[in-house]
């Protein structure tokens, strides 16, 4: 059977192309991962440890809180409507890594797998689509946006997004490439039609891929502070939280205790969302571990 | 889902048998349908954009006014007159080679870390990748306080591991960039969890044959696994390019953090701090465009930038192409 | 949100992306009056929408101000919006939806605010409701119009003076504030401390021209020196006052050690953070603004400290007693709905004695009218009254109109880091190129 289509096993493959797993190697492997895990932590403790200090303390060169004000994270709540801003930000981030999904998605599949004139080129103008600053784009647009009288509406931010995202549709392209050519021309030869080519063979198989890519460009709205501003910043009603982050500033300086206790919060979501997104890896190894 | 691919020749019809022609046809309606959203954002979002940009640039513009055409002049002063323009673009390069370079590395580096870690997988995972999750200003605040020379961890160890005068990071100018680069490193977490997926993906037959011919490690990373997640490795190398050419946020605070105002990021003081060794090519243009009314003379600016992207672009795609296969796997 | 709306949207993006092509040329409505927009009758229900880059405190000062407005104009609504920053407002100005005021804290912007129109001339308004201008001090009415047009009005204002560790100065054997330069040189050299491994421990005075608000700006008038020459074109080098300042402080540089200083620079603490070198006596003297002293008040309130004018070159003791002032500005944005309206209300917040003291007791900044001034409903205390007699002071400087959003202050702090590092061996020369190079830029934007 797995001569005609094999199956994809790719952590076995490691497992079994290594060989012995010796007990050394695990305790090799799992300490450089613990040591670059305490690297990429560290940063994100000095946060965290801001986030409970006294508005005195934040910033100095004491790093550890002289006092632990919890009371922080109930303060940024009466200072900002954190829970309007959420459901702005996951209205923009749902819709926007919606659409990108349902726009970007076909378009990768054509540039990957579709034969047909002028492909090449496309694939170019992709690449060049990304290299255009963003803060110089921002200019002609907004004077489109402000023509639709959309500014003030989330719709400047959600609708390219609706209309193919360029940095998706080039990551999907490579991971469809990725998926050998022997499978789409045997779904064919089945007299799949390329939708159902799309919906059976490559979706499926590409998951990881169109996993990252989806959880990339929610992660990136989610964050997007220069967009949200622009668009968004003359109605508060309509800010996400990323916005709402630089709030907690005055004339001169920021409450930066109040800033990363927010920060943390607004952190929180996409930590539940990747930890339940980083699981389409992780089926993937178990699924192949059994069966492998 | 994956039944269907494992019953592959069972299922082969015969009916599909139409004239070349209308297969011809109904291809093409396939492709436009795929297409056609993003051909309208093309040109939308970029088309319209770099058309009013390459106009702008032959123009002195506020933004307010009608722009007054002035031929080559934004162009000649980006070329002759303007020394910070110079540095800002050398600064650009420099992270243009040196960011790409190491950031592919490192992420396809802990990749390789992750996918053979087996307990705690989703552990350290998160772990990895928790610094790409951080808001880019609060993460790049910390992550300077921690380099901070006199009083940050990084430079304490350092002394207590014996390096008598310890580097100083973000606020010298040798070592601005090289900071910076650590900086981005550390939340390259998108391009490892890529390569991630990527190295996941490759298929295990190719790995079990390799092993049978008696492929050491290195061997089958080489042969086995650079080819079949080359694509990726494309993508890695294009995307990370690009984020160095347009490299702006986590500048501009790591500089201000590092003047001592973390409070004012953008104020002039603070640009390219120190000596405008963190001074890149787009947060001079912004500064043209948003903040100095230049708006004909950073559309100059972007029109250069965009070209040079785009010709290195094009120019380390076919290259990667022609010298292996990268890109276009199988 | 229904998906109807999406193919008229589409069809409006595809006509306005032509349209948008040829005429780049934004027209965005509201144009340049020349007569004022008349004010509403008492009677007319108006909305008038504010936006600053206030938050939290002083937005809740700002709106308070507004809330007496309003008790004063029952028919006015006011939208106060905080936390629009200065690209954000331009970008609505260029967008044809601005607010009707429109409140910045870049002063270095006002020269496109009132060249290119982004900001509606006040003249026909000022003409028309015959404000007295004499009330605003010279300074300050020169950095809020651009060649002749005034498009904003001060809103509050920044002073800049020298703030002295008294603690140091004792143990040094000091008995006041220096008064010229060459004795603030002399007593930063007696009031710096080194450690017993060379590096600094205490530093007199700091002469690095990106040192918290030690900037070119904030120091030159001490020195006498001008940013311009008459016709307006970049006069560094022009001016002997300049290379006086560069010397002054290469000289002082070379006193510390160009390694030790920087050591001690990239251990400083943040500016606006608790560890401010100052506030921890790690700095004997400094150049900064009245608002220094509500930071000291709030983190660091056992900090023995005195505040003085800043000291002056020796041969100009004349003037001793002024400083360097800039502020917040207030105006129109071009595109407003409500302009009439919008002038009642930026009268009443830039010319109304109670508002402004009221406004500067909860931010803390000096008021800028001189009834304000002078009113005793204005908090002060010893350190703050300092800024206030600066401010009062008839040769109180502000930074020259500038065409190009302080380009020329990037330049010249440029050039001080590349001086004092001694990589610049001819200053004249140096200061000729500096020139050149902001002459350039000046050219640019058409000036």
């Amino acid at each position: 059977m797995t001569a005609v289509l094999p199956r994809r096993r790719p952590a076995a493959a490691y497992r079994r192309a290594r060989g012995s797993t010796g007990f050394l190697e695990w305790v090799a492997i799992h300490s450089i991962a613990l040591a670059l895990g305490l690297m990429f932590l560290l940063p994100l403790v000095f946060v965290c440890l801001t986030a409970v200090m006294s508005d005195r303390q934040a910033l100095t060169a004491e790093l550890w809180p002289r006092q632990w004000q919890w009371a922080n994270f109930v303060t940024v709540f009466e200072k900002a409507p954190l829970l309007t801003y959420l459901g702005n930000s996951l209205l923009y981030s749902g819709v926007a890594t919606a659409g990108m999904l349902v726009s970007s998605v076909p378009a990768a599949y054509a540039l990957a797998r579709l034969r047909w004139r002028g492909r090449n080129l496309a694939f170019l103008a992709v690449v060049a689509a990304m290299m255009l600053p963003p803060q110089v784009v921002a200019v002609p647009l907004y004077l489109l946006w402000a023509r639709l009288d959309l500014t003030g509406t989330v719709w400047p931010l959600v609708i390219p997004y609706l209309l193919g995202d360029f940095f998706s549709i080039f990551l999907l392209r490579q991971f469809f490439l990725t998926i050998p050519r022997d499978y789409v021309d045997a779904a064919r030869a089945d007299g799949c039609s390329e939708a159902g080519v799309l919906l059976r063979v490559i979706v499926p198989m590409a998951r990881p891929g169109i996993a990252a890519a989806a959880l990339f460009s929610f992660l990136y709205t989610w964050n997007d502070y220069f967009g949200p501003l622009l668009y968004t910043a003359e109605r508060p009603e309509s800010w996400t939280l990323s916005v709402a982050l630089a709030s907690f500033r005055g004339m001169h300086r920021v409450e930066w205790n109040l800033t990363m206790a927010a920060t943390v919060l607004v952190m929180l979501p996409a930590l539940v969302l990747f930890l339940v997104a980083q699981k389409t890896f992780v089926k993937g190894i178990t699924f192949t571990g059994v069966k492998g | 889902m994956t039944a269907t691919l494992e019953r592959p020749a069972a299922a082969r019809r015969v009916g599909a048998g139409t004239g070349p022609g209308r297969r011809r046809l109904r291809n093409r309606l396939t492709v436009l349908a795929f297409v056609a959203p993003a051909i309208i954002g093309f040109l939308v979002f970029f088309g319209y954009p770099l058309l009013a940009t390459i106009f702008f640039s032959f123009t002195r513009a506020d933004g307010l006014n009608p722009p007054v055409w002035v031929g080559l002049r934004n162009y000649v002063h980006l070329f002759v007159n303007d020394p910070v323009g110079r540095t800002a673009a050398l600064n650009t390069l420099w992270l243009a080679l040196v960011l790409t370079l190491l950031r592919v590395v490192f992420a396809l580096g802990t990749a390789s870390v992750l996918v053979r870690v087996r307990t705690g997988v989703g552990f350290f995972r998160t772990l990895f990748y928790l610094p790409s999750l951080a808001p880019p200003v609060a993460a790049t605040l910390a992550f300077v306080f921690l380099f901070n020379p006199g009083t940050g961890p990084v430079n304490t160890a350092l002394r207590w591991l014996g390096v008598d005068s310890p580097p100083g990071w973000f606020t010298d100018p040798t070592w601005a960039k090289p900071s910076l680069t650590l900086l981005m490193l550390w939340v390259s977490g998108e391009l490892m969890i890529i390569m991630l997926a990527a190295l996941l993906d490759v298929p295990v037959e190719l790995h079990e044959a390799a092993a049978l011919d008696g492929a050491g490690p290195l061997r089958r990373f080489w042969h086995v696994t650079l080819p079949s997640i080359s694509p990726v490795l494309l993508f890695g190398v294009v995307n990370s390019v690009i984020l160095a050419l347009q490299f702006f946020t986590q500048a501009m605070v790591a500089s201000a953090v590092a003047a001592g105002s973390a409070d004012v990021v953008g104020n002039s003081k603070t640009l390219g701090y120190p000596g405008n060794a963190t001074m890149t090519f787009p947060i001079w243009l912004y500064q043209q465009g948003f903040r100095q009314f230049n708006m004909g003379y950073a559309a100059a600016m972007c029109v250069l930038l965009f070209l040079v992207s785009f010709a290195g672009t094009a120019v380390l795609i076919r290259q990667m192409r022609n010298t292996s296969g990268l890109g276009e796997a199988r | 949100m229904g998906s109807s709306c999406r193919p008229r949207h589409l069809s409006i993006l595809m006509a306005t992306l032509v349209t948008g092509l040829i005429g780049t040329a934004c027209t965005t409505g509201g144009g340049v009056t020349t007569q004022p927009a008349p004010a509403p009758a008492p009677d007319e229900q108006v909305t008038v929408s504010v936006w600053s880059n206030f938050a939290h405190r002083e937005l809740n000062g700002l709106n308070k101000v507004l809330d007496g407005f309003r008790a004063k104009h029952p028919n006015f609504t006011v939208e106060s919006q905080g936390s629009q920053d200065d690209d954000k407002i331009t970008q609505a100005i260029r967008g044809g939806n601005p607010p009707d005021v429109a409140i910045s804290f870049a002063t270095d912007f006002l020269g496109q605010f009132c060249s290119s129109g982004a900001w509606q001339d006040l003249g026909p308004y000022l003409e028309r409701d015959a404000v007295d201008l004499d009330q605003i001090p010279d300074a300050v009415r020169d950095y809020t119009q651009y060649k002749g047009v005034r498009c904003a009005m001060p809103l509050l204002a920044d002073v800049y003076g020298l703030y002295y560790n008294k603690e140091l100065f004792d143990r040094a054997g000091i008995s006041g504030p220096p008064k010229t330069l060459s004795e603030l040189r002399e007593m930063a050299e007696r009031l710096t401390e080194f450690n017993p491994d060379g590096s600094i421990r205490v530093a007199g005075f700091v002469p690095d021209l990106k040192f918290y608000n030690h900037r070119p700006q904030m120091l030159a008038p001490h020195w006498g020196a001008h940013w311009q020459r008459a016709d307006g074109t970049s006069g560094l080098s022009a001016d002997p006052a300049w290379r006086e300042f560069f010397t002054w402080h290469k000289e002082l540089v070379d006193f510390y050690g160009r390694q030790r200083l920087s050591q001690f620079l990239a251990s400083a603490g943040q500016q606006y953070s608790a560890d401010n070198a100052f506030q921890q006596g790690k700095v004997a003297m400094m150049i900064d603004g009245e608002y220094r002293t509500a930071f000291i008040d709030e983190f660091t309130p056992d900090l023995p400290y005195g505040t003085a004018p800043f000291p002056v070159a020796d041969d100009q003791p004349d003037r001793y007693g002024t400083g360097y002032t800039t502020g917040t500005i207030i105006g129109i944005p071009r595109g407003a709905k409500n302009p009439g309206a919008a002038w009642e209300l930026v009268s009443y917040l830039t010319t109304d004695t109670d508002a402004l003291v009221e406004l500067a007791n909860s931010i803390k900044n000096v008021p800028t009218t001189k009834s304000a001034l002078t009113s005793p409903k204005l908090s002060v205390d010893e350190n703050f009254r300092t800024f206030l007699e600066i401010f009062a002071h008839p040769r109180l400087v502000s930074s020259p109109a500038s065409p190009n959003g302080g380009a020329y202050v990037k330049f010249t702090e440029d050039f001080a880091t590349r001086y004092l590092s001694g990589e610049v061996s001819d200053l004249d020369e140096g200061l000729r190129k500096l020139d050149e190079q902001i002459n350039a830029h000046n050219e640019l934007s058409g000036n």
